[in-house]
């Protein structure tokens, strides 16, 4: 049976990743949008997708929009195949109960 | 790292969950949004036309394709700010150019085909409309243009079946069926 990825399966970074993973790719959400989407502060939100950034699952693009500035997240291709992976080993693991 | 079987389940239930909201959201945002919107605007204005008499309707139509217009614009930006595909940014002036030249299109047949009755201008404006809306779904892989075909059949329907209730017809079922259709996505997607 193929491990569990310990990075992704992080309670928030998880559901980071499912709402990522979630878009078209290519798509990039807004920073704010995605913090009230999960119910999660904007320094919580903020420490963990700094850290899947580190690992690569993700890509974060600051722009400004009407001289506003604004983040926008993406999962990166490496990111997508990594939850991918992770969700077909929860899966793997359930079907051998 | 272990974990037992109803952990996995919880740990698969949250990303269904997540993924349904953001689906909701996101993907599901712009199809209510101009599911309602023009719902109520074709509730209204043929409502009008079937009841009302004829030198009114046309205000009653400019009146409420402005209200769905900027309420349609307001809420598709609104959408927009919240998820952008820097892939299909750059083809934002061709998209806006095919509208363009489809209106001209339908114009030029609209021309080419008149004198018209009411009911077959209302048939012929709406099917273009369908058609531009179906070439930005399948050009751009938007999730919400499944709709186009269901609409399209009740307004080919309602021609030839109800030509005397075409009107009340397109109001209830076009109008009252895009609406409803926009609060199932709005509740359910």
């Amino acid at each position: 049976m193929p491990e569990l990825n310990e990075f992704i399966h992080q309670a928030v970074r998880l559901r980071i990743m499912a709402a990522l993973v979630a878009l078209e790719p290519a798509s990039e959400v807004d920073f704010t949008h995605l913090r009230d989407l999960l119910q999660v502060t904007d320094g919580n939100l903020g420490a963990h997708l700094r850290k899947l950034e580190e690992a690569g699952y993700i890509a974060v693009d600051k722009v400004f929009v009407e001289r506003k500035p604004r983040t926008y997240v993406s999962a990166t291709r490496e990111g997508r195949r990594a939850f991918e992976e992770h969700v077909a080993t929860l899966e793997s693991i359930l079907r051998s109960e | 790292m272990d974990i037992s079987p109803s952990e996995a389940q919880e740990a698969l239930a949250a990303i269904e969950i997540v993924a349904q909201k953001t689906r909701q959201s996101i993907a599901g945002s712009g199809a209510y949004v101009t599911l309602i919107s023009t719902g109520i605007v074709w509730l209204g204005g043929f409502m009008a036309t079937q009841f009302l008499p004829e030198g009114v309707v046309p205000h009653i139509w400019l009146g409420l394709s402005i209200v769905g217009g900027t309420l349609g614009t307001i809420m598709g930006l609104r959408a927009g700010r919240r998820v952008r595909n820097p892939s299909t940014a750059p083809m934002a002036k061709r998209i806006g150019l095919f509208w363009l030249l489809l209106v001209l299109y339908g114009g030029a047949a609209i021309a080419v085909l008149s004198p018209m009755d009411g009911r077959q201008l209302t048939v012929l404006i709406t099917l273009f409309v369908m058609v531009g809306h179906m070439a930005m779904g399948l050009l751009f892989s938007f999730t919400s243009v499944w709709w186009v075909l269901p609409i399209s059949a009740l307004v080919l329907i309602g021609y030839w079946l109800f030509p005397g209730w075409f009107y009340l017809w397109m109001s209830l079922l076009g109008g009252g069926g895009m609406i409803a259709l926009g609060l199932i996505i709005r509740s359910r997607w």
